[in-house]
């Protein structure tokens, strides 16, 4: 185990565990938190996994836990992992069994005030209107050259079907479609377990969320993204269902035979990796980057579905009920992107797993009208407390590989949050703060429940504080559905 | 009866720490505990059958990908299984028959059966593996 004694602090809420602390770390590593986020990381696994990162091959400079850091499988969850391209390594079991999970942020001309009076009726709309829960499929089946449009295509594909608009392309990390996709490289299992699950929710914690502007702290940046106070928002959480799943369980299989072939010694067997320029390399960034298109094509059609629901709840009442896109981004993905590296721009396959792209301004990649400003940063928190938009900025590209948090961070594991907590209680203690819930079962509910995540105004202030993303708005929800 | 799995603390996902007397049974039982926390099958109307092929490199290999197997056919199929009759078993071959019923209930979702942290030990009562399952 590690402990603080093992660390030294570099600057204020920055701590780096140097590389001499196991023989195996190529570069040290560093974690972001203030002295209560350390004290809980230390409490589990999560410190050991980032150590365990800074082993991969072709790693540079350092790898990275966020102040949302818990323990997860492979790299912690909140993990950020820099490898070069030209000799480093490319792992799926790095990027997790849920690529692109990820969520976007819908706004609206609405005030919250209007909707207030009648979230009963608009939880249980989205409720009947969103497939969510176990498992569960939806009404869009796909044939297998519908599939292959959307694993290489993405948002577009979706759009292509009248779900959603042009604008909305623009408004989504890598337009909703990453290039390098390749619908060969996805197997014809995971292509079974996704053919139906295109435009549903799924489970654990997944949600849609009907929020409110609470404050705002950057007028300006706000005004950029179309944010004010009291406005209603809706929050679309999801990923790419089974179909994403067994991509990865399919390449963490196949890639152990790569471990041995290409010598790679590993302290985790879910580390598994293949180098980026290898056969069996490239083939996994098509499979990943075809699960990443479907996982946008299904927040797509997730978010029209929700755009349906409140046009048709909210008719009568409001006149104005569209709802704009200001921003999509993914949480489990890896991506080529460049970084000076000792002086020189150097390629690097940056693998963020529980953790959100903050690009600062001027970058490539951004929508025209972001440019100026930066990236909007997405932080959901829990269903109980507050959420938060972000901007990136260029102390980011500088200290962090352009990467933020992701959300608040689990503190308290499934089982014990069963136990601790009774979902029907969490119901109403929900309500009597103003917030209306609906899960499809009780245990879910209590799985996901405040007190089971860390303090996200902690965890943000971390980031604002460190500057590697700025404070622009923090939300709070009014209705939620969890999957 | 002596104990099959147990679940054990992980902050984010799901851990089962399972038991056998033999690599069979630990086979079985591993399979056993993840159903137990994923699903009921139904108990009406004729049961479903399946057989398993699989072939590793190891038996961690093969114990993950076994697992990984029966999330597969469960989600695809739509089938929960109960029973686990493992046929042959090497360090790199499994043949299994597997019985159970259409899903009647589901109770959480399992992605995966994941390589984390783990190893089958030899113990004094048998053997034991810890497995990290992504929920």
């Amino acid at each position: 185990m590690v402990s603080k004694k093992d660390m030294k602090q570099v600057e204020e809420y920055v701590y780096e565990i140097p590389k001499g602390f196991r023989d195996d770390m190529r570069v040290p590593a560093r974690l972001y938190a203030d002295e209560e986020l350390l004290e809980m990381a230390l409490k589990d696994r999560s410190v050991e996994q980032l150590v365990n990162t800074a082993t991969l091959p072709g790693v540079v400079k350092y790898t990275l836990a966020m102040p949302d850091i818990h323990q997860g499988y492979g790299p912690p969850i909140g993990g950020v992992i820099p490898l070069r391209t030209s000799d480093g390594v490319i792992s799926p079991g790095a990027v997790g069994y849920d690529i692109n999970c990820g969520v976007r942020l819908l706004r609206s001309n609405i005030l919250a005030e209007e909707v207030k009076p009648i979230m009963d009726d608009i939880v249980n709309a989205l409720f009947r209107g969103v497939p969510s829960g176990v498992g569960r499929s939806g009404d869009i089946k796909l044939t297998q050259r519908q599939m292959d449009e959307v694993l290489e295509k993405g948002s577009a594909w979706a759009v292509s079907q009248g779900y959603g608009t042009k604008d909305d392309l623009e408004h989504t990390e890598e337009r909703g479609g990453m290039a390098g996709a390749e619908a060969r490289a996805v197997s014809k299992e995971a292509g079974k377990r996704g053919h139906d699950q295109l435009g549903t929710l799924g489970s654990g914690n997944h949600f849609v969320e009907v929020g409110e502007v609470e404050a705002i702290y950057d007028e300006e940046t706000a005004d950029a993204f179309g944010l004010f106070q009291g406005q209603m928002v809706v929050w679309v959480h999801s990923g790419s269902r089974g179909l994403g799943h067994q991509v990865c369980t399919d390449y963490v299989r196949d890639l152990q035979k790569a471990v041995t072939k290409y010598n790679i010694k590993l302290p985790d067997r879910e580390l598994v990796c293949a180098p980026f320029d290898s056969p069996e390399g490239r083939d996994y960034f098509a499979a990943m980057a075809s699960a990443a298109n479907y996982a946008w094509a299904n927040r797509q059609i997730l978010a029209h579905r929700v755009r349906q629901v409140l046009d048709d709840v909210l008719a009568g009442l409001v006149k104005d009920r569209e709802l704009t896109l200001v921003y999509d981004v993914a949480h489990n993905i890896a991506k080529v992107e460049e970084y000076p590296i000792d002086g020189k721009l150097t390629r690097l396959i940056i693998h963020r797993k529980g953790a959100t792209r903050a690009f600062g301004p001027g970058m490539r990649g951004l929508p025209a009208d972001y440019r100026d400003v930066g990236q909007p940063v997405l932080i959901p928190g829990d269903m109980g407390t507050a959420s938060y938009v972000l901007v990136g900025t260029t102390k980011a590209m500088e200290k962090t590989f352009g990467t933020s948090c992701h959300g608040a961070g689990r503190v308290m594991s499934r089982s014990a949050a069963i136990k601790k907590i009774r979902g029907q209680e969490l119901q109403r203690e929900l309500l009597e703060k103003g917030i209306v819930v609906r899960g499809g079962d009780w245990k879910g509910l209590a799985e996901e429940a405040p007190d089971a995540y860390k303090d996200v105004d902690r965890v943000v202030n971390v980031v604002h504080s460190t500057g590697i993303a700025r404070k622009v708005a923090r939300l709070v929800p009014l209705g939620v559905i969890k999957g | 009866m002596t104990k099959r799995f147990e679940e054990i603390e992980h902050t984010a996902d799901l851990a089962l720490r399972v038991y056998g007397q033999d690599m069979r049974e630990l086979f079985a039982n591993a399979a056993y505990g993840m159903f137990a926390m994923m699903a009921e099958p139904s108990l009406e109307g004729p049961t479903r059958e399946r057989e398993v092929s699989l072939e590793a490199m190891d038996y961690e290999s093969l114990l993950v990908d076994w697992l990984n197997e029966l999330i597969y056919l469960h989600e695809v199929e739509r089938e929960t299984y109960s029973q686990f009759n493992i046929q042959t078993l090497s360090p790199t071959k499994l043949k299994a028959h597997v019985i159970g019923g259409p899903t009647r209930i589901k109770t959480k979702a399992i992605k995966a059966a994941t390589f984390h942290d783990l190893a089958i030990k030899e113990t004094v009562n048998g053997l034991v593996a810890t497995i990290v399952f992504d929920v």
